[in-house]
């Protein structure tokens, strides 16, 4: 297990405060945030480029916080690959074992393997500047592999590729992860490859930790209007919440109250996430749903959905399936009904 | 004033300019005809020039090197205090006027303790060869250092750190990945080093003197032959200098890189 207790570290431009993290042998774990939250410089201290102000690294019961890199069982692997321009492929894979010392027969049995898992045969004998963004890719993770390291640190692995090449380095990361079931801390600002690939996830923020969870519990439930936002909740309001036989009346606006599964009171961020609300032209007849009612004001496509804003006395933003979208035929301007349940209601 | 007229001004100014270089050069060359000027290189004085400003050319440009390639990464690399002072010091030699340098290493190498505890030791600098290779040494070293500085300024930092998690030390990072990733900055910084050790004249003289056939490199052959008005002498020297300078830009701007500015 990783464990990292109040890690501060302040590198003048970046700096990080009070990290606190456990990752688990074998885990999956994501590391979300947007630009400059800090989460290359956390990895960095991780590996021990940088070092910590304070606080522990502990891997596997063993204080490394203070040890250098090449003596941390840790491989990284960066947004821009950094393979050695002047080595081919091959001889950037065998770099770190050659360094190591190891001998001839394990280095090419290593070798081996991770270039058989990676299925990048046909280009070891070529230089970095000849390969492709997912080809390049696919030696670095080789490279960082071949160490054979208990965790295995992925700073934007995919960001620099278009998107066909994001969804295959996506497959062999999974494949990685189920063939080797290494430890993986995988920092991304993207949530769509948070949700897929992580086991857990933490949220980061000006070189902070904000949430760390179960991904889908971190995306239901986030708890600061930070989160929310970043998570993609979208519907964000001020409410007052009143708690009544177990569940909460929370009043959005004067003529609008809605309910939520929650035991909070008093003043209140209510979070909707759109992809939970239900759409529909007649009124929708069911128990235990919020319903309102209210006009299309804005349509937009995004890559596999659409997204409405609807106006129902508050600004709703929901999302829909483009196929529910054509068979409905919705247009701007037209009265629409919308349902969700109490438990899709988070108080913040 | 419109797109055109800027175009057409500007253009004439580069034009202008390389025409200006050109004639100059070839004032110079074209002075005297081919047969004279092969004979006049062929000449013991000019031959004598020639070795002289290889040899010492290139052991100050291996010395420059020796010191450009730490040097230049501790510049580029690490933060440590009065860092700008110490590259404005090292950058110094560069704003002086080569005479005034000369005049230091004169004084240091002739009345300090130090220049004279290594006279004792065999090590004369003054009015020596041994003096033409410190005073080109002095003089190109801060070029050497600022294009190696430029050098590792162009190589992400996140190589070597690559290299650490693969079982590196730092010094094993930048033996076997910075040092041969900066190969052109080397050869550049090599060859300039070396072209302008060639061509030192201020320096050299005010060290070394102007003793023919001693302490006769190519720029004091231009000198002294000038003085004494043998110019086809002088020409022979001029037009190996020349070639040597354009050879040597050529290098850098074939695999400068980046280190091309300074």
């Amino acid at each position: 297990m990783l464990k990292i207790k109040d890690l501060s570290a302040d590198l003048g431009e970046f700096s990080m405060e009070n990290i606190n993290l456990e990752v688990e042998n074998g885990q999956y774990f994501v590391i979300l945030g947007p630009t400059g939250a800090g989460k290359t410089v956390l990895l960095e201290v991780i590996a021990g480029i940088y070092s910590a102000d304070s606080g522990e690294i502990v891997l596997n019961d063993q204080n490394i916080t203070n040890k250098p890199p090449k003596d941390r069982p840790i491989s990284m692997v960066y947004q821009d690959y950094m393979l050695f321009p002047h080595l081919t492929v091959e001889d950037n894979i065998k770099f770190g074992l050659d360094s190591e010392g190891y001998s001839n027969e394990e280095i090419e049995k290593r070798t081996k393997e991770a270039v058989e898992l990676l299925e990048i045969q046909d280009i070891l004998h070529r230089y970095p500047r000849t390969l492709s963004g997912g080809e390049r890719q696919r030696a670095t993770l080789a490279r960082g592999l071949v160490m054979d390291p208990d965790v295995f640190l992925l700073d934007e692995p995919v960001s620099a590729l278009d998107v066909p090449t994001q969804e295959k380095i996506i497959d062999e990361l999974k494949k990685i992860y189920r063939e080797t079931e290494i430890t993986i801390i995988h920092v991304t600002h993207s949530r769509e490859k948070a949700v897929r690939l992580g086991e857990r996830i933490a949220i980061m923020k000006e070189g902070e930790i904000k949430q760390t969870g179960n991904s889908s519990k971190v995306f239901r439930e986030p708890n600061s209007e930070f989160v929310a936002n970043f998570v993609g909740a979208e519907n964000i309001f001020n409410a007052t919440s009143k708690l009544n036989n177990g569940t909460a009346k929370v009043k959005l606006k004067d003529e609008i109250e809605i309910e939520a599964l929650s035991n909070r009171e008093g003043k209140v961020k209510a979070c909707i996430r759109p992809e939970e609300i239900m759409v529909s032209k007649t009124p929708i007849d069911s128990s235990g749903r919020n319903m309102l009612e209210g006009e299309i004001i804005e349509i937009s496509e995004r890559e596999n959905t659409m997204q409405l804003k609807v106006d129902t006395g508050i600004e709703l933003v929901v999302t829909i399936t483009k196929k529910s979208y054509a068979d409905m035929n919705l247009k701007v301007g037209e009265k629409i009904h919308l349902a969700f349940k109490a438990t899709a209601v988070h108080l913040i | 004033m419109n797109q055109k007229s800027f175009r057409t001004l500007t253009g004439s100014f580069t034009f202008l300019m390389v025409a200006f270089i050109v004639t100059v050069i070839l004032c110079i060359v074209t002075h005297t005809t081919l047969n004279a000027l092969i004979t006049n290189i062929l000449s013991d004085e000019i031959l004598f020039a020639i070795r002289l400003s290889l040899v010492t050319a290139t052991v100050s440009t291996v010395a420059c090197m020796v010191v450009a390639i730490p040097v230049g990464y501790a510049l580029s690399r690490m933060n440590f205090k009065l860092k700008t002072l110490a590259d404005t010091i090292i950058n110094l030699p560069l704003a002086l006027p080569p005479l005034v340098a000369g005049v230091g290493l004169l004084l240091f190498f002739g009345q300090t303790p130090v220049g004279k505890a290594l006279e004792t030791i065999g090590l004369k600098f003054v009015f020596t060869p041994l003096g033409i290779i410190v005073a080109q040494f002095l003089i190109n070293v801060p070029f050497a250092i600022r294009i190696m500085k430029s050098t590792y300024n162009s190589i992400n930092p996140r190589y070597e750190h690559v290299a650490k998690t693969l079982g590196c030390t730092k010094s094993k990072a930048f033996w076997k990945v910075t040092l041969p990733m900066s190969k052109n900055g080397i050869l550049a910084s090599s060859a300039i080093s070396w072209a302008k050790g060639i061509g030192e004249f201020g320096a050299v003289l005010m060290l070394a003197g102007a003793t023919r056939m001693k302490t006769e490199t190519l720029p004091i052959a231009v000198y002294l032959n000038m003085s004494s008005g043998n110019l086809r002498l002088a020409i022979a020297a001029a037009t190996i200098l020349i070639i040597v300078a354009f050879l040597a830009l050529y290098v850098l701007e074939r695999y400068g890189g980046e280190a091309k500015i300074y």
